[in-house]
């Protein structure tokens, strides 16, 4: 098990701490925090819960990213930029 | 479409305590739906308080230890957005449950009274979606909204004073090297109106009038909003399982 850290700055400020399994290259735990904005604010814990278990890759993170605010609203960041604050974290080490 | 109010239940609260001011702003949220009309709220702190968004961590943004060394309370807010050093500044929240569902159109109609409010002092204020006013390129007002139970929250400050050095001593930043640079940034995008209190606060409620069409109601907390609020503030507002939550 491993951690990573990251700060991003989209539109606003995404900071994201994330708990990794190597082998299988899954997240196990993630944090994300930061001044944006998000209605209703319970999305981002189920955006954190979502990523539970998801592979460590672009498309995968970002399509996650994406059902899970389907239902809400942000501003400050988006699918795209979320998927960049995560995978910022490994800073060039994964794809 | 347009949204009009006979009356606007209006609260001068004085300078309270962050959790206080916090829990307050929570309370009054369940109280708007007794009455048959919106509340504007408008307040200050006392002693200064940090208030971080409710998406920031309190240990990553600020140093909590200098904090009580210097007085300031910390609390962590129901609403989005940044830590925020509550000073020398008037702080207003508008709570009704009418109002634009479009998000972006209930920052609109509610900064744009902000503006009318700041304007009326001579000032050429503009709106800088989605939550911020500014005069001649630098901020003078931050908002925040949130919604509940068809419940909407809209808190901001116009600010008065800025002391950015002092800002900086309690705000946690990456690295000590950058903090200058920081400072001066900071400095050249942020300003204070120096206008006072009352004059801020009489302008307000005047914009609110004119732009509702409605009557100002003045009028205080009833005593359950009293006891309600005390109770939110040490129950939820000064414990660290919510202002500690990330």
């Amino acid at each position: 098990m491993k951690t990573a850290h990251n700060i991003h700055k989209s539109k606003k400020l995404i900071k994201v701490s994330l708990e990794y399994d190597e082998h299988s290259n899954t997240i196990n735990s993630i944090t994300i925090t930061g001044d944006f904005f998000l209605y209703p604010e319970e999305g981002l814990d189920k955006l954190e819960a979502s990523l539970i278990g998801t592979k460590l890759g672009k498309d995968t993170i970002k399509q996650k990213i994406e059902k899970s605010l389907n239902d809400s609203e942000a501003f400050g960041f988006d699918s795209e930029s979320m998927t960049d604050a995560i995978l910022g974290c490994f800073k060039g080490e994964k794809d | 479409m347009s949204f009009k109010f006979s009356k606007i239940r209006t609260l001068e609260t004085g300078y309270n305590s962050g959790p206080w001011n916090m829990a307050l702003d929570e309370v009054l949220m369940n109280s708007v739906n007794y009455y048959s009309m919106p509340i504007l709220r408008i307040y200050g702190w006392q002693p200064p308080a940090v208030s971080i968004g409710y998406f920031q961590s309190m240990d990553e943004e600020v140093d909590t230890k200098r904090c009580r060394q210097m007085g300031i309370d910390v609390v962590r807010r129901i609403t989005g957005g940044g830590a925020v050093l509550h000073e020398s500044e008037l702080t207003y929240s508008f709570i009704t449950n009418v109002y634009p569902k479009n998000i972006m159109e209930s920052y609109n109609l509610i900064c744009d009274i902000v503006i009318m409010c700041v304007n009326k002092l001579g000032f050429n204020a503009k709106f800088a979606p989605l939550n911020d006013i500014i005069v001649d390129g630098k901020k003078v007002s931050g908002n925040a909204q949130t919604r509940k139970k068809d419940t909407l929250l809209h808190h901001g400050t116009i600010l008065l004073n800025v002391n950015v050095e002092k800002m900086f001593s309690v705000l946690k930043v990456p690295s000590e090297k950058v903090k200058d640079k920081m400072i001066n940034d900071v400095k050249g995008r942020v300003m204070g109106l120096n206008k006072p209190f009352e004059q801020l606060a009489y302008n307000l409620k005047e914009s609110f009038t004119e732009k509702f069409g409605a009557e100002i109601i003045v009028d205080s907390l009833t005593i359950e909003e009293e006891e309600n609020t005390k109770k939110l503030a040490k129950e939820k507002y000064t414990s660290d399982q919510w202002n500690r939550k990330k």
